[in-house]
């Protein structure tokens, strides 16, 4: 990949404003409480009765951490109190129990990925249990390239455990760092040093995981170049396999775990920029490939293979090889993805509790796509995971006129193609070398639920900024 | 606009109701007859025999095995299943409906009918009573053709699968045979969705589900279909022919 130092700062700078992710199309403030249990098993059963019924991917959501990250966007609850971590256990082994006999037994788990919150509050013989668990009442694939894969909190993890956590299946971790300045850990409450990171990093490749992710996240209060800059030389030298470079959305009005971090002390747009083109050059002068949203990979990484073939996919999980699969989202919070629909489980542990207790599918909200929604998610999907649009295949599959259904943005799309963040050309809508650091902002415009035409209006402040 | 499902899009007929003159343009017989050149009057007797009926929804019986038989029915829109149970209750599916396509032939020697129908999706009928539209065709000889060509194709269907065959042959078969029912009905040939669920499908293939699943991914990888969700789309027709063959003999 050349290097990207021909972003247009001015651009970019235009364009840092909210949008969603798009982990999932229609995103999750769509979901309504319509879609309840019921419709959860009817899409399940559904799913069975598919010609080729998908594979299934797993996710389970650990919602505990011991101490709070001042960033922390995520749906996590704050304890030192281990029982709880037990309690949680027991509860995610009914939900298993319940879960699983809707499948049919010969759709294989190409993927099981545990998330947090923090997984690792539970100790590797829970983990263990819970692995164990699953493959009992699920068939896990025995492909060599299934993925099962635990988010680490490397301050977290004692002698031994990571040893343990590959025992039990896992084969590929993926760390938080953020950023080892010392200052900006003191402003965010995450302490954490470069040695134990690095010691855990080493453990994993010595325990056989296959692979190993760091995160960073820039814009984070007391955050300076010089700073980042020794962090990303110090994680480049570690080389992991695969680097996500997130950008820090100050929303303390949606997020209580933001509350404490003082926002006097967060960059500027121009240094918030300056970070993230600084993390872009160095990645990329160190081999890394940029895949797409706040993601890089080593070249000789699946994901980087995977970019390369046409065959690399986004869900909630991020950037992922494995196409086509159902998701069944499990604990607090989670989300599954099933035929057409999307659904969530409450977001308490209580409510959680009570519906797994009275043997119920723990269902608090979801959706039901319509096929606009699938010709949309297909579009954002194709952009996020390869940066460009095949007009002519969507056209085909959909039985549309692209520019006719899609009239109501062109001129948007026009705007952004002047602005040489995209090109529109007999290839399709293909994101040039700048847009693809902000195919947020290009998805947005086929984002039916943002008010139209979509990208000339704010998004709601819910999301994240797009850079 | 609203995009149609993938592979229905802009190909499916329109389920109008007709008037008095003017039949469905799905109607089973209203071709046979406008073929021929029958006049008005002619038509308007084979029209009062027509009794639309309300939607039938998903999983819904259109008639259960030994209810009195009392009409034959055209399928306008979704799909129908036969099938029967044997006595250690396990189901054994005779076949699939699709639009233009009529149930109830194989009850007219019984007076009863043999089987259940069920249906898969969402269903709408015409119903003709069988005493009244056998009357009109002993004076309508077009229309008594038609209904002969229907019973033979009906038994043709049932002998479809009584052969030894490899489940390869089987699978190929029943593509080709469904791609050619829609083509039939002036639908795409080669796009469809697979309105049924694979354990009816691997029930009336006589196969385990997973070997239905196992050989479309054989089918998929070899570049023969491309499956998405129930969408099939047939890349290669004359090797799922040439791979059909002894089955169709044709």
């Amino acid at each position: 990949m050349t290097r990207t130092t021909c972003i247009d700062p001015e651009i970019l700078a235009r364009h840092d404003r909210p949008g969603p992710r798009y982990t999932s199309y229609p995103t999750a403030p769509q979901f309504t409480e319509d879609f309840g249990a019921d419709e959860l098993r009817r899409q399940i059963l559904r799913s069975n009765a598919e010609p080729i019924p998908r594979a299934l991917s797993i996710y389970v959501h650990v919602p505990y951490c011991f101490m709070p990250c001042f960033y922390c966007g995520c749906n996590r609850i704050i304890t030192r109190d281990t029982r709880k971590g037990e309690r949680y256990l027991e509860h995610l082994l009914l939900e298993i129990e319940q879960v699983s006999p809707l499948f049919d037994r010969d759709r294989d788990v190409l993927q099981v990925h545990l998330g947090g919150g923090t997984p690792n509050f539970l100790r590797p013989s829970q983990l263990g249990h819970l692995i164990e668990s699953l493959s009992r009442h699920f068939h896990f694939s025995s492909r060599s390239d299934r993925d099962f894969s635990i988010e680490i909190d490397p301050r977290n993890v004692e002698p031994g455990d990571i040893r343990e956590l590959a025992a039990i299946g896992l084969n590929r971790a993926s760390l938080g760092v953020q950023d080892f300045d010392p200052d900006v850990q003191k402003a965010v409450n995450r302490l954490q040093s470069v040695e134990q990171t690095l010691e855990v990093i080493e453990a994993c490749r010595d325990s056989g995981f296959r692979s190993v992710n760091v995160d960073l996240i820039y814009g984070l209060p007391k955050q300076s170049l010089a700073g980042f800059e020794k962090t990303l030389d110090t994680v480049v030298e570690a080389r992991p396999d695969r680097l996500a470079v997130y950008g820090y959305a100050h929303l303390p009005h949606l997020f209580k775990a933001q509350r404490p971090l003082d926002a006097s002390q967060l960059p500027d747009a121009a240094t918030r920029l300056a970070l993230l083109r600084l993390a872009i050059e160095r990645l990329t002068d160190a081999g890394y490939r940029y895949i797409g949203l706040d993601h890089f990979a080593l070249p000789s990484d699946d994901l980087a293979l995977a970019q390369a073939s046409g065959s690399l996919h986004r869900n909630f999980m991020g950037y992922t090889t494995h196409a086509e699969c159902d998701l069944v989202g499990l604990g607090v919070s989670s989300i599954s993805h099933i035929g057409d629909s999307f659904s969530q489980n409450p977001r308490d542990v209580p409510a959680w509790e009570v519906a797994v207790e009275s043997g119920r599918l723990p269902v608090w909200r979801g959706l039901q796509m319509d096929p606009d929604d699938r010709l949309r998610a297909d579009v954002i999907q194709q952009l996020m995971c390869a940066g460009r649009i095949d007009v002519g295949q969507v056209e085909h599959r959909y039985d549309i006129d692209f520019r006719e259904y899609f009239a109501a943005t062109w001129p948007e799309l026009e705007r952004l193609a002047r602005e040489d963040l995209l090109t529109i050309g007999p290839d399709g809508i293909v994101a040039t070398s700048q847009g693809r650091y902000l195919l947020r902002i290009i998805a947005m415009c086929f984002d039916r639920y943002l008010q139209q035409p979509p990208c000339t209006t704010r998004g709601p402040t819910s999301y994240s900024k797009a850079i | 606009m609203t995009p149609a499902e993938p592979g229905q899009a802009r190909r499916g007929i329109p389920a109008d109701d007709g008037d008095e003159l003017h039949f469905c343009s799905t109607c089973a017989f209203s071709a046979a007859c406008l073929d021929r050149g029958y006049d008005k009057s002619r038509l308007m007797d084979l029209h009062v025999l027509v009794e639309h009926s309300p939607p039938i929804r998903e999983g819904e019986h259109i008639f259960r095995e030994s209810d009195d038989f009392n009409a034959i029915a055209a399928v306008r829109a979704g799909t129908v299943k036969t099938y029967v149970t044997d006595l250690e209750g396990r189901e054994q599916v005779l076949g699939f409906f699709l639009p233009g396509e009529v149930i109830g032939l194989n009850a007219i020697s019984t007076a009863k009918y043999p089987c259940n129908a069920v249906a898969l999706e969402t269903v709408l009928l015409c119903r003709f009573s069988f005493p009244k539209i056998a009357t009109l065709a002993t004076r309508m000889p077009g229309l008594q053709q038609h209904l002969f060509r229907l019973l033979s194709e009906d038994i043709g269907k049932a002998n479809f699968l009584a052969g030894d065959f490899t489940a390869e042959e089987r699978m190929a078969a029943f593509l080709v045979v469904l791609s050619r029912r829609y083509a039939a009905r002036g639908l795409s040939a080669t796009r469809f969705r697979l309105t049924m669920a694979r354990t009816d499908i691997a029930n009336y293939l006589r196969l385990a589900a997973e070997t239905v699943s196992r050989i479309l991914k054989r089918f998929q990888r070899d570049g023969l279909v491309r499956v998405d969700r129930r969408e099939i789309e047939l890349l290669d027709r004359p090797a799922l022919e040439r791979a059909a063959r002894n089955v169709l003999r044709n």
